[in-house]
């Protein structure tokens, strides 16, 4: 009897999974398309960067009719930090609501998710990198050190240089310097300031001896002289107003490498989320990298380095960047 | 005097019926959307952000304006109708706003709420037009040490709040201070307090947080007593009884000026925002005198927080027209508006695009005088709430209460927050512990933290930080007086007294 019934049961259950195979368009040839509306969660409030970048992602696709007519619905969960939007969406079941819902998801967020609590980008199904952005070290009129150079001789012969930068990324960049210069916190302090705008307020004030940005938020005042990149933390020299600063492998006689670490801002699914719903929204956002709209009104807008991801590298690149972050941190097990 | 020229060119941009006309609808909609608690400025900005991309820049900024300066104007409604602050800044407009309303005086209290906010409004604008970019540079001036000294000083004057009973006011500040640890640690980003629950790692919401110990204490309050009919005097809720009577307004006139003076100036400040400058013009009001005492619905009390809090938000145009750095939350959605019609703010703006600045400013003055017209237009309307019977209130506002707590992250996390301190709210309210000064220590101690623990790592650790700086040194003198005062008046009357007899 009690076999039967299991029977029953699974039989209905397949039913059921029919059914809804049925209603959502995926199934028959191996694709995807929207048949709802579609929820897009943004761990920051209404008018930050992440906030912003989201909208004009759906903006775009909305304009452009990309998402087979559906709306798209920006969520702004900020709750714990954002940890909690992030956990829902890592916790979404399998089927309908896994396949129409994003998430914003930059290494910003990834940094603090896996410091503060267990959730991992193994929860999520990484779907693309639409952008990355890198920053420099900053100067103000008040600040003591002409060069780079400068500053360094002033922290080896004892006197504190303060950096200031914001409390997301920056501070990654600032450890990886501070790594590669061997210099403890107490020689170099890291003021954290709620934002770069708030950073930059300090510079000028001459409250901090230096700041740590990216170019979008600095350029303005470079451009009125009233800050000045004394180092770039990248790779290669930054081009425009802010080609006369060295990478770090270029001062002290090339004794150090240079310090890069990527910032990115990506778009992830929920774990469960199907292959081929993947494969839609990775297609989607290779069209939305590729638009007029996306290089004029956010890239240029930014100062960003277009830097488009497939499902494939993005999935690689996150794994990657958290296995070095965890790394870094001493969470590696 | 050329900034009077670049201004009045600027009213030239802005006078057309077309920008008039949206500026009205700005400030209509600005004014609702402020009413409702928990949505305030910030937000109401960022929901209504879009409408404006349907117009021209310049009819889009002037609604962006009109917006902003209505929204501030409706924060005081449901502070003072129902002792349900809208936004941060109108927790002191209830203080005095609701115990005027409740003294049969709503529409008054009301109109003072909002003429103290046009001449708060039109002060800070004055400054701004006069000394424009060089205001964003006194800003500038306030480093941590700085901060750190002031909020020590409005920390202090909390005491003027404590009530009849210093102990248990004490004892609420410092109840205050340790709700606001509760999250993030904004120097180091890892939580503290949080008890391993993964919503407390974002902290208390602050609108959630107020709804509750003010509004729905309240909402407690009015079912426990249901029975206790108390009558409004009809006739007081007419137009006529609505209006402010010459010797109220010669009373709100100077509190309203010397605030809106005080308010700028904190407006410019790195980081404080309209809810400082709202307490300190309450707090700076203690020290002068008022017809009544403040705290039991004095004109006064309304109008020093109302003027303050607008001139504030005036004030912290400066360093985001002069250095393109949002002095609030509200500033950054209005950075943003601005951004999308292709402008930088920044410290090239008065020199790249004049007209657009100016023009902003002279919206600015457009608005405030429209919004406050509006106001003005709906005070005898809106009074009328308070003629609804208890049986109808308590639901009523029960709903306000959850839409407002829900809406701040759009997560039951805000109501449950919202009932459980107007469950404490109450039990305070009942055993005579006062609220006021533990929404204030919440709203100051963060900022005095993190400032505090920015100057030690900036001196590694040494307190001469705080003494090597002017402005830091006179704040801790004014705190240090604050402290004596008392104790300075009663040697000065005993030596009176003792000379008097001998």
């Amino acid at each position: 009897m009690k076999k039967y019934l299991a029977l029953l049961l699974a039989l209905a259950m397949m039913l059921t999974l029919l059914t809804a195979c049925g209603d959502d368009s995926s199934s028959e040839d191996g694709t995807f398309t929207p048949s709802d509306t579609i929820t897009w969660y943004c761990t920051s409030s209404p008018g930050g960067g992440s906030d912003i970048f989201s909208r004009k992602i759906t903006d775009i696709i909305t304009v452009n009719d990309w998402a087979n007519g559906q709306t798209f619905v920006v969520d702004n969960k900020t709750d714990g930090s954002g940890e909690v939007g992030r956990l829902t969406v890592a916790t979404t079941k399998a089927g309908d609501q896994a396949d129409h819902t994003l998430l914003t998801f930059n290494s910003g967020d990834l940094m603090p998710m896996c410091q503060n609590t267990d959730n991992r980008v193994e929860n999520f199904t990484p779907i693309a990198i639409m952008a990355v952005d890198k920053q420099l070290l900053f100067k103000g009129e008040d600040t003591p050190y002409a060069t780079f150079e400068d500053v360094l001789a002033a922290v080896e012969s004892g006197t504190a240089v303060t950096v200031g930068g914001s409390k997301g990324d920056d501070i990654a960049t600032y450890e990886a310097l501070m790594a590669e210069l061997g210099f403890s916190e107490t020689q170099m302090p890291y003021i954290t300031y709620d934002g770069t705008g708030d950073a930059i307020t300090a510079l000028l004030g001459g409250h901090v001896d230096l700041l740590i940005s990216k170019p979008a938020a600095a350029s303005e005042y470079v451009e009125a002289g009233m800050i000045e990149a004394i180092l770039a933390l990248s790779n290669e020299r930054y081009t425009g107003n802010l080609a006369d600063a060295p990478t770090l492998s270029e001062v002290a006689d090339g004794k150090y490498e240079n310090v890069e670490v990527p910032v990115w801002r990506g778009v992830v699914g929920p774990g469960d989320m199907s292959d081929e719903a993947a494969a839609y929204w990775s297609e989607v956002l290779r069209q939305v990298s590729e638009s007029e709209a996306w290089q004029t009104e956010y890239l240029e807008t930014n100062m960003l380095i277009s830097n488009y991801m497939d499902l494939a590298s993005t999935q690689e690149y996150m794994a990657q960047y958290q296995a070095d972050y965890l790394a870094s941190i001493g969470k590696d097990k | 005097m050329e900034n009077l020229q670049m201004l009045l060119s600027g009213f030239g941009t802005v006078f057309t019926p077309m920008n008039l006309g949206v500026c009205l609808l700005g400030a209509i909609l600005g004014l609702i959307v402020g009413a409702m608690p928990g949505i305030g400025s910030l937000a109401g900005c960022a929901l209504l952000l879009p409408l404006t991309y349907k117009f021209d820049p310049t009819a889009a900024i002037i609604m962006l304006g009109a917006l902003y300066y209505s929204n501030m104007y409706g924060g005081a409604f449901s502070a003072i109708l129902l002792n349900i602050p809208g936004d941060s800044p109108a927790v002191m407009t209830a203080l005095d706003g609701y115990p005027m309303a409740k003294k049969g005086q709503p529409g008054q209290a009301l109109m003072t709420a909002n003429f103290s906010s046009c001449i708060g409004g039109f002060i800070g604008m004055i400054i701004l037009t006069f000394t424009g970019p060089a205001l964003a540079n006194v800003g500038l001036k306030f480093g941590p040490a700085e901060m750190a000294a002031l909020m020590i000083m409005a920390l202090t004057s909390i005491g003027w709040l404590l009530g009849d009973d210093p102990i248990k006011g004490t004892i609420t500040t410092l109840l205050g201070f340790l709700l606001a640890a509760i999250g993030m640690d904004t120097l180091s980003g890892s939580p503290r307090f949080n008890f391993g629950n993964i919503y407390l790692m974002g902290g208390i919401s602050f609108v959630p947080f107020v709804i509750g110990t003010v509004g729905f204490s309240q909402v407690i309050g009015l079912m426990v007593d249901r029975y206790k009919e108390t009558e409004l005097p009809k006739d007081k809720l007419t137009l006529r009884g609505s209006m402010l009577t010459g010797h109220q307004f010669r009373r709100l006139l100077p509190v309203a000026i010397r605030s809106g003076f005080l308010g700028t100036f904190v407006g410019v400040l790195p980081g404080s925002g309209a809810t400082t400058a709202a307490f300190l013009g309450y707090a700076a009001q203690k020290g002068f005198k008022s017809e009544e005492p403040l705290g039991t619905g004095a004109v006064e009390g309304i109008a020093a927080c109302e003027a303050a809090n607008n001139a504030a938000a005036a004030g912290s145009f400066a360093p985001l027209l002069a250095l393109g750095i949002p002095g609030s939350g509200t500033g950054a959605v209005l950075l943003g508006g601005l951004m999308m019609w292709g402008l930088n703010p920044g410290p090239l703006l008065f020199t790249n695009s004049p007209d657009f600045a100016w023009g902003l400013i002279a919206s600015l003055f457009i608005a405030n005088v429209i919004a406050l017209a509006i106001a003005l237009g709906v005070i005898p309307f809106i009074v009328k709430i308070l003629a609804v019977p208890v049986k109808y209130m308590i639901p009523a506002i029960t709903v306000i209460c959850f839409v407002g707590a829900y809406s701040t992250s759009n997560s039951m996390y805000g109501v449950v927050i919202m009932v459980i301190f107007g469950i404490v709210g109450y039990l305070f309210n009942k055993a005579h512990i006062p609220l006021a000064p533990m929404l204030l220590s919440f709203v100051l101690a963060p900022i005095f933290e993190s400032n505090l623990r920015k100057a030690f790592i900036m001196s590694q650790g040494s307190v001469s930080i705080f003494f090597s700086s002017t402005l830091s040194c006179v704040f801790l003198g004014i705190t240090l007086l604050l402290i004596l005062a008392p104790t300075i008046k009663k040697i000065v009357r005993k030596v009176k007294a003792s000379k008097t007899q001998a």
